[in-house]
């Protein structure tokens, strides 16, 4: 009876891609992120949701080492992938960001063609020994997208060309083609209107066959609809973290209650 | 709890409130009409009850249109989920109560015309009392978001129960000391049995401000009578 979303937890995953233990976010003096500790499953998407500055998205960029481009953000305590301290010493950032991928608010492709813009990475990473094993590269990672449909017979043309939903999901095709193990994506759909909106989330559903996908996003309904996960940020602090279904029909924290009902911003 | 940062979600909100509130106060008097009736044989206020039923009926229409809307426009979470879930099934109980009390009015019609049994009317008009009284604490409950009253009407259901199966029993007795008593019986077993499912939708309705306020059904199913009568001899309806 208190199995809201029965089905869907029986396909859920439990192996743990991610584990943050006691983690700490400094900007400067101000403490963004306070002792942070969260399980990401794999196969598995988990919705980071709050407020404006809550410290979600800090959140999110550390998990691909993206605050380290930040000169005045410190960062403690741990966050292994797959067991291993991502914050190693002997990790190469560029490395740890090909396996986890991300996707921003933007869409902000290349000023390349729509195959240059997916082929990039593959590129650079040596992923590939062939132009034929590049184009199939291409060709599976904008399948993936559900946009090679669209960009079959234009795959010379300007990436910057295509409408919004498309150049998100030309983002999206270039952070799978150098098959990630996780995709975090920074509100994805906020400058998208709501039939691309929809495309993209069938395709977050799609993408957690294979990945670990973490979304932050300001919709709760959003994040009602593609996660199983969610995640409530408030003042730096991870205040509940547990199934999406019961974090919107039943949250144990006033907090959580609060925001999701609209109550507090 | 704080009020939503729209404020027109409040309005909304407590507009279906005042609505079950309503119509609870509408059925309660319901209740209390139609065995009043009966007793007094009062086809006047059998008639009311009668009439009275539309307004229920419509009561009800009214608070599902509005929950609908709700869902649609406002995508309700947690606790503001719950009480659109809860408001359409304490409606839908409300409902029902009315309808029973229009037939106990219909019944109260055709027995005005019969030799009366024996002390069934004060009986019946106890057992609707009891009733009343589960279905106002339900509402009380539910307005103030009270588990403890909400359990307390639970743990009544069981007085209903008994008075209920002590009637079936008398009726019984009355039939197989003279079958011109078999008519009147039957009709006031219905109404017997119709105020005992009155007092299993108080109960829903008390179980409905549980899961308001907790998020959980009651765990435990409520109390039974011991004795396998027919209260237990089950309609599947239970």
């Amino acid at each position: 009876m208190n199995d809201m979303r029965l089905v869907e937890r029986d396909v859920d995953a439990t192996d743990i891609k991610i584990k943050a233990r006691n983690v700490q976010v400094y900007y400067g003096a101000s403490h963004a992120i306070k002792d942070v500790d969260v399980d990401i499953l794999d196969k598995t998407v988990t919705a980071f949701i709050g407020p404006s500055g809550c410290g979600k998205s800090t959140f999110l960029r550390c998990l691909n080492r993206m605050n380290d481009t930040i000169d005045i953000a410190r960062i403690e305590g741990q966050i292994l992938l797959d067991g291993e301290d991502i914050y190693d010493k002997r990790v190469d950032p560029v490395q740890l960001r090909a396996k986890v991928g991300m996707v921003f608010q933007k869409p902000n492709p290349f000023p390349k063609s729509i195959y240059d813009n997916v082929a990039y990475g593959p590129k650079i990473h040596g992923l590939t020994r062939s132009k034929a094993e590049l184009d199939e590269v291409v060709e599976k990672s904008l399948r993936r997208a559900a946009l090679w449909g669209e960009v079959k017979d234009r795959l010379d043309k300007p990436g910057t060309g295509l409408s919004g939903g498309q150049q998100q999901r030309l983002c999206i095709a270039r952070a799978v083609a150098t098959s990630p193990e996780v995709l975090l994506m920074d509100e994805p759909c906020s400058a998208l209107d709501p039939i691309a909106t929809a495309q993209v989330e069938e395709l977050i559903d799609e993408l957690k066959q294979n990945f670990s996908v973490v979304i932050v996003t300001h919709s709760m309904q959003q994040a009602a609809r593609v996660s199983q996960r969610t995640a409530f940020f408030h003042l730096g602090n991870l205040v509940e973290y547990g199934e999406t279904g019961q974090i919107f029909t039943n949250p144990s924290d006033p907090r959580t209650e609060s925001y999701i009902t609209g109550r507090i911003g | 709890m704080e009020p939503h940062i729209a404020s027109v979600f409040d309005r909304d909100l407590e507009a279906v409130q005042a609505m079950i509130m309503k119509m609870g106060g509408v059925v309660e008097a319901q209740i209390l009409d139609s065995a009043q009736a009966l007793e007094s044989r009062d086809a006047e206020l059998a008639e009311k009850v009668r009439v009275t039923d539309r307004v229920v009926d419509e009561l009800e229409e009214r608070v599902n249109a509005e929950a609908a809307r709700l869902l649609a426009l406002r995508q309700p979470t947690a606790s503001d989920l719950r009480t659109v879930l809860a408001v359409m099934k304490i409606a839908a109980s409300l409902e029902r109560v009315g309808d029973y009390c229009k037939n106990m009015a219909k019944r109260s019609h055709v027995l005005a015309n019969m030799p009366s049994i024996n002390g069934s009317g004060m009986a019946l008009r106890r057992m609707a009392k009891t009733v009343e009284g589960m279905m106002k604490d339900a509402l009380d409950a539910y307005i103030k978001r009270d588990v403890e009253l909400a359990q307390d009407v639970l743990s009544r259901d069981q007085d209903v129960d008994q008075m209920y199966n002590a009637l079936f029993r008398e009726f019984l007795t009355y039939m197989m000391e003279d079958p011109r008593n078999i008519t009147p019986c039957m009709h006031l077993h219905f109404i017997a049995k119709n105020i005992e499912r009155m007092g299993d939708h108080a109960t829903t309705v008390a179980e409905q401000v549980i899961y308001l306020v907790t998020g959980n059904m009651p765990d435990e199913p409520r109390p039974k009578t011991e004795s396998v009568m027919p209260a237990d001899l089950g309609d599947g309806e239970d």
